[in-house]
């Protein structure tokens, strides 16, 4: 399945992106401080599939998907969608293509007006994106509905009446009600119980097969990350560590970040760990990150090499890239 | 492995009285941890577990909260009753605890080796020179780097892992018997969760203390813990040694809480779930808890609450499917034609 996505034509097409955020000065005549938070990263999405970011806090993950919807106004850095730049849209331009880009957030509950019933927020959201002549509306709810595992007669209740998990239905609902043809999801399964996780992947993953969704999917949880995706792209410090297919990465990954990361975490299934690479220390700052490869103060392979010169994100393999001046070496 | 007991929780049922009604947070929990062993308690939100970490210090907000009935048993002292000025003697000396939000627990005008200090001055009577020193070496074990210097920093110049090394540093300052570690790297990152984890049991091979931890993730406790107890709507379902436990779950809950967790190792179509939502604490039904949403519920299930049945020497288990009346009840249930 794969093989075949290669050949199509990217959806969403991100080049050398950069979100830097500049901090208010603590002291006048110092210099301004800027927070690189994604600094220059390109990647492809192609249509149908899953693209999931990883990488721990403060790595850019979230940053990314703002940034693409324009949520936060890139820095420099180019978004096309269907060939078209985003950054360089109109106001007016941009509402139309957010109907087609659409966002899950973590917590359902702040993302959704607690004075609206549920009615009222889809109405709000088909209404804005002109999806339906009002009258065929109510017909839609009800399909929605349906398509996310609610009873039609919630559609008249207000978000602080429903559980977490059901919030997270709304939310996915009111993604779906302007038909969108991506959905970034940032963290949308993080902030619930295993038991109720279960079912919003499994929701996820049949709404794409029935609707032919395209999903960029952000977190932190390497094992939901492994059950969703297609492909997997690798985050630290703002920049790309490493990409590739699902399989490719999580059975043979060539980062040594890629692979501390996924050896630190925890499993219940003991025997089918291998050696647990403890890192070092921690994340270093985005403030003052480090110069050369931004890893190079946690790698247990660092050389000079690391600390000068950044390593570019190459293709090693086949739909494998990734950033590290050793990633042959270290791969044999 | 020494077998001595340490710490003893027996019917422990903690209610919290208001208005609304009677929340049952936590109704009748029995568990022993013994010396330098691991014990896990692990549940989704609202099943009791935290609420069972913080009745065994009686750190429960009252009102609402009372611990209404059951022991606490600290080498055979029972907690529950003992005085509030007793009870100061054991917090944070003979029984410390962690949390998840090390920021919230830390005082944040105050540097941290001096925190550290007041509890060794306070519990073991140590000098001001006495305890600084000590606090420094704490904060050395924990594997803080130039530890003098962090010492006289305060808590917002550090990282969340490295608060959390220093409330860790600050709970075993005093050498505890027990642990109690309420989810203490839920708001960590993976690499650095691995780093705390390792700190943890490196230093329960040192001093030998028991260690409760609660947690919601499943692949900690398989790290971590030597026995785990699963708890389900304030009590606990499944009482057995993490390595039987996820290799053979009894429980349907344990069943369908395993099934449902995403493999790190394996690649799954779609995911096992739970139907259903967990019952009110206002408002649990007669029969087992779990049987609404239990896919071999059966008339005795939803008609009388079920016993936590001894399964084998170290495993206990609450459900009607591991009993005798189990398989009577099965057998009258066949029609013979």
């Amino acid at each position: 399945m794969n093989n075949v996505l290669v050949e199509k034509k990217p959806l969403l097409q991100v080049t050398e992106l950069k979100q830097h955020f500049a901090l208010k000065k603590e002291v006048i005549f110092q210099q301004r401080q800027v927070v690189k938070a994604v600094d220059g990263i390109t990647f492809d999405l192609y249509a149908g599939e899953t693209l999931s970011i990883v990488g721990e806090s403060g790595c850019g993950k979230s940053t990314t998907g703002r940034s693409i919807l324009r949520l936060d106004e890139p820095t420099d850095g180019d978004v096309l969608f269907k060939g078209e730049s985003l950054p360089k849209m109109s106001k007016k331009e941009l509402r139309n293509v957010r109907g087609d880009i659409q966002v899950i957030f973590q917590d359902p509950y702040a993302s959704l007006n607690p004075r609206r019933t549920i009615r009222q927020m889809l109405e709000e959201a088909m209404a804005i994106q002109k999806v339906l002549p009002p009258n065929e509306r109510e017909g839609r709810m009800l399909e929605l509905m349906q398509h996310v595992g609610l009873r039609p007669e919630y559609l008249e209740r207000y978000p602080h009446e429903f559980s977490g998990g059901q919030r997270q239905r709304i939310g996915i609902a009111r993604a779906l009600a302007v038909n969108p043809e991506i959905i970034i999801c940032d963290e949308a399964v993080s902030a619930l119980d295993v038991s109720i996780q279960a079912q919003i992947l499994n929701l996820l993953k049949k709404l794409q097969k029935d609707f032919d969704l395209t999903f960029l999917f952000i977190s932190h949880d390497l094992s939901v990350v492994r059950h969703i995706s297609d492909r997997v792209m690798v985050m630290y410090l703002g920049k790309i560590v490493e990409i590739a297919d699902k399989s490719a990465l999580f059975d043979n990954p060539l980062h040594p970040y890629t692979k501390a990361l996924l050896s630190a975490i925890p499993v219940t299934d003991q025997t089918k760990r291998g050696e647990r690479i403890i890192l070092k220390g921690d994340v270093p700052s985005p403030l003052n990150p480090p110069t050369g490869c931004r890893f190079h103060t946690r790698c247990p392979f660092a050389t000079d090499l690391c600390r000068q010169e950044e390593p570019a994100l190459l293709g090693l393999e086949k739909n494998h890239s990734v950033a590290c001046h050793y990633a042959k070496e270290l791969s044999s | 492995m020494n077998s001595e007991v340490v710490l003893e929780v027996k019917n422990l049922k903690t209610h919290f009285i208001s208005n609304k009604g009677t929340a049952k947070a936590v109704d009748g929990v029995d568990f022993v941890l013994k010396k330098g062993e691991t014990l896990g308690i692990v549940g989704e939100s609202g099943c009791g577990k935290s609420m069972t970490s913080l009745s065994i210090l009686r750190l429960i907000p009252s009102p609402p909260g009372k611990i209404v009935d059951g022991q606490v048993l600290l080498n055979g002292k029972d907690l529950v009753t003992m005085s509030d000025e007793e009870l100061r003697k054991i917090r944070g000396n003979r029984i410390s605890m962690i949390f998840q939000e090390p920021m919230t627990s830390l005082n944040p005008v105050i540097p941290v080796g001096e925190q550290i200090a007041e509890a060794l001055r306070l519990h073991q009577g140590l000098s001001k020179k006495q305890a600084w020193d000590k606090s420094v070496e704490m904060i050395g074990l924990v594997g803080i780097p130039s530890p003098e210097k962090r010492a006289k920093q305060e808590p917002f110049q550090l990282s969340g892992g490295m608060r959390q090394r220093i409330m860790i540093a600050m709970a075993l300052a005093c050498t505890p018997e027990v642990l109690i570690a309420d989810e203490p790297t839920t708001a960590l990152d993976v690499t650095i969760q691995a780093q705390i984890l390792e700190i943890m049991k490196d230093l329960q091979r040192k001093i030998g203390m028991g260690i409760i931890f609660i947690t919601h993730d499943l692949g900690v406790v398989a790290e971590m813990c030597d026995q785990v107890g699963v708890m389900y709507a304030g009590q606990i379902v499944e009482h057995r040694s993490a390595q039987d436990l996820f290799k053979n779950p009894l429980h349907p809950y344990t069943q369908g809480l395993i099934g449902s967790l995403p493999k790190l190792y394996e690649d799954q179509d779609e995911l096992q779930t739970i139907e259903g939502t967990v019952p009110s604490p206002y408002d649990y039904p007669e029969g087992c808890r779990f049987a609404e949403r239990c896919p071999f519920s059966t008339d005795i299930c939803v008609q009388k609450q079920p016993i936590l049945v001894q399964y084998d020497e170290d495993t206990k288990v609450r459900c009607w499917k591991y009993t005798d009346e189990w398989q009577n009840s099965l057998t009258r249930g066949v029609v013979i034609p």
